[in-house]
């Protein structure tokens, strides 16, 4: 009995593997650079960052890494919820013919994000030597926001994928919403530089505050205070269990709204 | 106990008419309650392992829905659906199809849907190209395949997991002359075999010489199971106008 739990759980994770696989097999078919777009998505958006804000603020120190660590961190999380969103109705006609646990969908859309990610972080590093940059050793530490992002892309995968079976509007709202965040999270502009609306927004925004963690960790060198990481690890879950919670809710009569 | 297939329980289902959409309905849509209506009411019958039963009714009775609900698409609002055996369905052919991708890919993950793992799924590729008579066409994406093309492929990728219940729905009336007695043919071992099948259709001198037990839907009613000579015979009383 117990050999055979395993052996399911195993064909499992093989099948949200192979699904992940055909997933972003799909992303990129019929364009000719193909997968390699997925490493000249956040280049590109690096080089016309770069250029613009070193022609406004002058040159800065390690400006360039600070600028491709978040938007790493903002691809990463622009490509998974909008693909997270997009998992349930894009595959309307596997769940209108097959009986398929839902969730199957958002998770193994997230698993691709996950796997897409090496390629920028990949990127990242590969950026570090051009600008001369020698990391400290708090570097090691940049898995642990890595995982509250992909929890946060998860959570929020969950929720949007579920919300927008009912509510198509969701899904031309969201490219506006994620637009929104690349300008209002410490990408280009950092925390100390700012006041008002766009710190006090920083409170509210988890995709900003995982930044700005890893801006301390692979920036400052310093590990962030505890209260920083279990603030943005509780919103972080609260976001993953409301998701779940009305993915939950939700799910049963997903077929009748196709 | 054991030689029963499929157990369906008083089975009740309800559909929602869809609420209007759009900025004019927004204010109704969320105050109104949703109007309803009985697609299946209280639907109960037992199948036998071995049991070919077929489902007939006219359009609208209730039919995929009920072949739906079994194949546990739909969740039944009332009522209970008792399932004993590896399940495959055959609905709405083709839509679990990714068009952008090959055939060969598609069956693998088709196949691996059904619950066979990658390993199972990759030796019986070839067997089912050849069983679709689509070997030539194994490296084309599904977006260039006829609709014929892409249903044989649908029903040899279902046939090579090895249900012990086959759900059909209106599967033999796509493909041509030579597919047709094909899978005819399939169905028959599958007969010998002593599986299940529920099949639905409207072709009714294939339902005679395939079924044993047939069942007969009314506007989401249970109007008669029993023998499939008998159910036949009440349909025509029903539809005269179908022979």
């Amino acid at each position: 009995m117990k050999s055979n739990t395993i052996s399911s759980f195993k064909k499992k994770v093989s099948l949200v593997f192979n699904f992940a696989i055909f997933n972003i097999q799909l992303r990129y078919k019929n364009s000719y650079l193909g997968i390699m777009w997925s490493a000249l998505e956040p280049l590109l958006y690096f080089t016309v960052l770069y250029v613009v804000f070193t022609g406004i603020r002058g040159r800065e120190d390690d400006f360039a890494i600070y600028l491709i660590t978040g938007i790493m961190m903002f691809h990463i999380f622009t490509r998974g919820t909008s693909g997270g969103l997009a998992s349930l109705t894009s595959h309307s006609g596997i769940i209108q013919s097959l009986r398929i646990k839902r969730d199957f969908f958002p998770i193994f859309t997230v698993t691709a994000t996950v796997l897409l990610a090496f390629v920028d972080v990949g990127v990242f590093f590969a950026l570090m030597p051009v600008f001369q940059f020698t990391p400290s050793i708090t570097l090691i530490l940049l898995p642990i926001p890595m995982i509250l992002l992909f929890i946060l892309v998860l959570g929020l995968s969950y929720l949007l994928s579920i919300v927008t079976v009912y509510i198509r509007d969701i899904q031309i709202i969201w490219p506006i919403f994620t637009h929104t965040l690349l300008f209002v999270s410490p990408i280009f502009w950092k925390t100390n530089e700012v006041q008002g609306i766009l710190l006090s927004f920083q409170k509210i925004n988890p995709l900003g505050q995982i930044i700005d963690l890893a801006h301390r960790l692979v920036i400052d060198g310093t590990i962030p205070p505890i209260n920083d990481w279990i603030y943005t690890t509780l919103f972080v879950v609260g976001i993953f269990v409301v998701g779940y919670l009305v993915f939950r809710k939700l799910e049963e009569r997903i077929v009748e709204e196709f | 106990m054991e030689s029963i297939a499929i157990e369906v329980n008083n089975v009740t289902k309800f559909f929602k008419i869809s609420k209007p959409k759009g900025i004019s309905n927004l204010a109704k849509s969320i105050s109104l309650k949703n109007k309803s209506f009985k697609v299946l009411d209280s639907i109960s019958f037992t199948v036998n392992k071995g049991d070919v039963l077929g489902i007939i009714g006219t359009n609208g009775s209730g039919k995929t829905t009920l072949l739906r609900t079994i194949a546990g698409i739909y969740k039944p609002d009332i009522g209970s659906v008792k399932i004993n055996g590896r399940l495959s369905p055959l609905l709405q052919i083709g839509t679990g199809f990714q068009k952008e991708m090959k055939a060969k890919e598609n069956i693998m993950m088709n196949g691996m849907l059904l619950g066979m793992s990658k390993k199972e799924i990759e030796n019986k590729v070839t067997a089912i190209l050849k069983y679709a008579e689509l070997e030539r066409f194994s490296e084309m994406k599904l977006k260039h395949y006829s609709s014929g093309m892409r249903a044989r492929l649908a029903f040899a990728t279902a046939m090579q997991i090895e249900p012990e219940i086959l759900l059909v729905d209106e599967i033999l009336s796509v493909g041509d002359k030579n597919f047709k007695e094909k899978s005819y043919r399939t169905f028959t071992s599958f007969k010998e075999k002593q599986k299940t099948i529920l099949y639905v259709t409207h072709n009714l001198e294939n339902l005679s010489k395939l079924c044993n037990v047939g069942l007969l839907l009314d506007k989401g009613k249970q109007v008669m199971f029993g023998k499939i000579d008998e159910v036949i015979e009440k349909y025509n009383e029903i539809d005269p106008k179908e022979t």
